[in-house]
């Protein structure tokens, strides 16, 4: 079976032990806070990208979704926003992707960030609630510039910075 | 300051020569102490960082660990993710541009787009590093 998309669960539990990548807090929040925000606090979910060649299966990557708003507040001075009623902004925040060290430059990171898009815009076209924005935080350039090239763009110049894409534009299509 | 301190330091010496007691080491086992210190305190927040309550039970007595340092933990923890998300005045110009500018998709995205609609979409098919021969 090759690369498949599944939702961590406690069954995963041994294979987070053996997941690597250059930015130690995308380790430890798989091992440590994922299962728990997905199960137990219900925050946000968090989707493996299993290996499975000839019945050994790996840990290739991982992508976590969350539900953020942004405060209308504190966007008062947006035109095109004036028209719309007082409540929050609502967003879908992308807020982990990571790729195991050993895999990194073979298109898995955009695989995962185009199954977290699909994920979000059917969500918004077709879910019970919608999104405007498409939320995510960069690490450091080298993810900015990943994100620059499906049309994010930063709200801020350190990092971690903040990046956003109007979903609008893309479910009018 | 330095007044503030020396009476500071006064009362920690006095706190960990009663640890130091306690725990049956000698005088000049100073560094012992705080190393064992280290070790319970790491554990701790090892488990207060895995979710997990700290509990000292006997019988039916249960005393739970409160403790300022476990509850900034555990705050750091709950705002890894901005659920709401305020922005500075410079940040609120940059979304106001990009809400304004409408459909202009890079390439890349177009890309995406069309291979999150095609059904016939299949993951990389991958190599592992430390496997390769």
């Amino acid at each position: 079976m090759p690369l498949g998309i599944e939702v961590l669960g406690r069954h995963h539990r041994a294979l987070l032990e053996d997941f690597r990548n250059q930015h130690q807090p995308l380790v430890d929040y798989l091992r440590r806070f994922a299962l728990r925000h997905a199960e137990k606090d219900l925050l946000a979910r968090t989707f493996l990208a299993i290996d499975d060649v000839a019945g050994s299966v790996r840990l290739a990557g991982y992508f976590t979704l969350a539900t953020a708003s942004v405060e209308r507040i504190a966007v008062s001075s947006i035109e095109s926003l004036n028209r719309l009623p007082g409540f929050p902004i609502p967003a879908v925040l992308l807020a982990r992707l990571a790729v195991d060290e050993r895999l990194q430059g073979q298109g898995l990171g955009r695989y995962l960030f185009e199954e977290a898009l699909g994920l979000t815009l059917q969500l918004a076209r077709s879910g019970p609630v919608s999104f405007r924005l498409f939320v995510t935080d960069a690490i450091d350039e080298a993810a900015a510039k990943f994100y620059e090239r499906f049309r994010f763009s930063r709200l801020a110049d350190e990092f971690p910075c903040r990046m956003v894409l109007d979903l609008k534009p893309l479910l009018d299509k | 300051m330095s007044r503030f301190q020396a009476q500071t330091t006064t009362i920690l010496d006095e706190e960990l020569t009663d640890l130091r007691e306690r725990l049956g080491l000698r005088e000049n086992q100073k560094a012992d102490l705080l190393r064992e210190l280290a070790e319970l305190a790491s554990w701790v927040i090892r488990q207060a960082e895995a979710g997990r309550r700290i509990e000292a039970r006997l019988g039916r007595d249960v005393e739970t660990l409160y403790s300022p340092a476990i509850e900034r933990l555990r705050r750091k923890q709950d705002e890894s993710f901005a659920e709401r998300i305020d922005l500075t005045d410079a940040e609120v110009e940059r979304l106001a541009e990009i809400l304004d500018r409408g459909f202009s998709p890079t390439p890349a995205l177009r890309k995406a787009l069309s291979r999150i609609a095609d059904p016939q979409r299949r993951p990389p098919r991958l190599h592992w590093k430390d496997t390769a021969a």
